[in-house]
């Protein structure tokens, strides 16, 4: 009898949450992929016109700037991850030992993490300016550079600068994720490897590196697909350019429904996007039951 | 007790190279390595904090300097009164607090509801919150601008508060829900055994325990509507019922090569989630922990 009354108040207190998620997650998930087979158009809306996989084999056989802009997904995601990742390690690492003021370095280190996107984006933007830039006055100074970089205007740095500023972003949250992990690591046994005569190299692969790696591969995954569908630094920064040098699928998704009104035709790339973050997961996944058998091979 | 010996031995033996030992300068170079990667680290943000305080002249100088030769509160002055910021700013405020309000109160019965009562379908709608997470915001803002537009809330605020409800929902579900499987259910079998109602228990015992727990969900949340920006450049409209992110883009096109405006403006903006993050970050860090890394 309690049991049921427990149950019923259970969807009770559900319901709302759900109807939420629902109506505003769901939803729109079979509506993308509806849309994706149709032939819509933000300015003439026709509900009716089917076109079937049109749009994605458009995209997929002959629409270079579809492939363009994976690559460009995958070169933002993977390098602001993997050194972000680095960096973080790091940071961790050195806020694991014992210091004093470890509470306000972490929160000082925590910063940029709280800083909207669109300030994040024109902070830099003034930062790497060509002309007035401190960037380029800095470096100039050093004598590292002899004359201003335009570091959002040509092609070759654009994608390199705006990777820099996506790893300021993503290294906060996982520094806390990691020295958290950090804390988590036995000293009995770091010391025990130390008495064995591990050098601090072979400590940290061998040891520290072991316990920390679920929560290195949550974090790594969750800042993945935060970076893979992130729009607004990139938009903010450099829309795109320049020569869509930094145009990744969540720009060409936006310009294609918004500016070239395709609205059926960017669901499609939509879709496809999805399916790319989804695929990321499972390989994850994968990589995961994989260090877990080896893991249990050689224990 | 061979562990307490041995750190004892360490500490204490004095010895002849005493400062010099490997533990005082392995020390000595964390500090030094962690004060160099936070001052490059928030460089970036000290120097917008300083331009905002320099004049024209100075901003577009040839020569820098990092603190301002002249102090000014000119640009702040300048973007408060001649522009429509403070509109911008009670917008984003506003509707950040509601959703906040929203979110924190629906999140809350979720969370205890898949933390602590058995019910059919529980993992699901747990598996389904993860899984939401994965659908990029760019592929939902286009079936959304289209359900939005046909219920008439195009270019409204109430559109943004429902979004950003239904966005931040999951994760907050999720974060909460730790905290409350943290709480003993002794308490809860010792109210029923008072004879207490589950909804009253719920309110009377459990959630002062959770305090912790939602204002880390109550600060993500603020934070999330603060601080978003794709939504509100898809939904709204009217210059009039701009966000703070929105209006402050939409600086770059309006007051072209106005820095000056910029940095003051962008100074306004992350002032109050610094402020309020440095505050509550303990607690918000541990929200996040619990909720995102756990799981």
């Amino acid at each position: 009898m309690l049991q049921k009354q427990r149950a019923r108040f259970g969807y009770l207190l559900v319901l709302p949450a759900l109807l939420l998620v629902t109506l505003l997650n769901v939803v729109p998930l079979i509506q993308a992929l509806i849309l994706s087979v149709q032939s819509q158009n933000l300015i003439r809306p026709n509900p009716t016109a089917f076109v079937g996989a049109r749009h994605y084999l458009r995209a997929l056989t002959s629409d270079p700037e579809f492939w363009s802009s994976t690559i460009h997904t995958f070169q933002w995601t993977i390098g602001s991850v993997v050194i972000a990742y680095i960096i973080s390690l790091g940071l961790a690492l050195l806020l694991n030992m014992e210091i004093r003021g470890r509470a306000f370095l972490r929160a000082m280190f925590l910063i940029p993490w709280v800083v909207p996107n669109v300030v994040t984006a024109l902070l830099w933007k003034w930062f790497y300016n060509g002309q007035f830039g401190v960037a380029n006055f800095v470096l100039m100074k050093l004598g590292i550079i002899s004359e201003p970089i335009q570091w959002l205007s040509t092609p070759e740095a654009a994608m390199p600068s705006v990777i820099a500023v996506q790893v300021w972003k993503l290294y906060p949250l996982m520094t806390v994720v990691l020295l958290a992990a950090l804390q988590n690591v036995p000293k009995e046994v770091l010391e025990a490897s130390r008495v064995d005569g591990a050098n601090p190299i072979q400590r940290f692969f061998y040891v520290t590196f072991n316990f920390i790696r679920p929560q290195s591969m949550i974090i790594v995954l969750i800042s993945a697909i935060w970076t893979f569908q992130s729009f607004d630094i990139v938009y903010l920064l450099t829309g795109g350019g320049p020569g869509g040098a930094t145009q990744t699928l969540a720009i060409m998704v936006y310009t294609k429904a918004f500016w070239a009104t395709q609205l059926g035709y960017a669901s499609a790339i939509g879709v496809l996007m999805m399916v790319l973050l989804v695929s990321l997961g499972l390989a994850q996944q994968a990589l995961e039951v994989f260090f877990l058998k080896r893991a249990g091979k050689n224990g | 007790m061979a562990d307490v010996v041995m750190t004892n031995m360490g500490d204490v033996t004095p010895t002849r190279s005493g400062w010099f030992n490997r533990k005082v300068v392995g020390l000595l170079l964390a500090y030094v390595a962690l004060l160099f990667a936070m001052v490059v680290i928030l460089f970036p943000l000290l120097w917008m904090f300083l331009s905002s305080f320099k004049g024209q002249s100075e901003l577009f100088a040839r020569d820098m300097t990092l603190l301002p030769n002249v102090w000014t509160w000119e640009n702040y002055v300048n973007v408060w009164f001649n522009t429509p910021f403070p509109l911008y700013f009670w917008n984003s405020f506003y509707i950040a607090g509601l959703t906040t309000l929203f979110t924190v109160f629906v999140a809350i019965y979720a969370a205890y509801a898949i933390a602590r009562l058995e019910f059919k379908g529980r993992k699901a709608f747990g598996l389904m919150l993860l899984i939401t997470q994965m659908f990029p915001h760019i592929m939902l803002v286009l079936p959304l601008f289209a359900i939005i537009k046909a219920l008439g809330l195009f270019n409204t605020h109430i559109a943004l508060i429902i979004a950003y409800t239904a966005f931040s929902l999951p994760f907050s579900i999720w974060m909460l829900r730790s905290f409350f499987a943290a709480i003993p259910t002794e308490l809860e079998d010792a109210a029923a055994v008072d004879g207490a109602s589950l909804m009253s228990t719920l309110h009377k015992v459990i959630l002062p325990l959770v305090g912790p727990g939602i204002a880390a969900v109550a600060m993500y949340t603020f934070i999330q509507a603060w601080n978003e920006f794709l939504f509100a450049l898809v939904f709204l409209q009217s210059q009039s019922l701009r966000t703070l992110p929105l209006g402050l883009a939409s600086f770059q096109e309006e007051f072209t090569l106005r820095w000056d405006l910029m940095m003051a403006g962008g100074s306004i903006v992350s002032l109050p989630v610094l402020i309020f993050f440095l505050f509550m970050q303990r607690f918000i860090v541990q929200g996040l922990l619990g909720g995102a890394v756990k799981g």
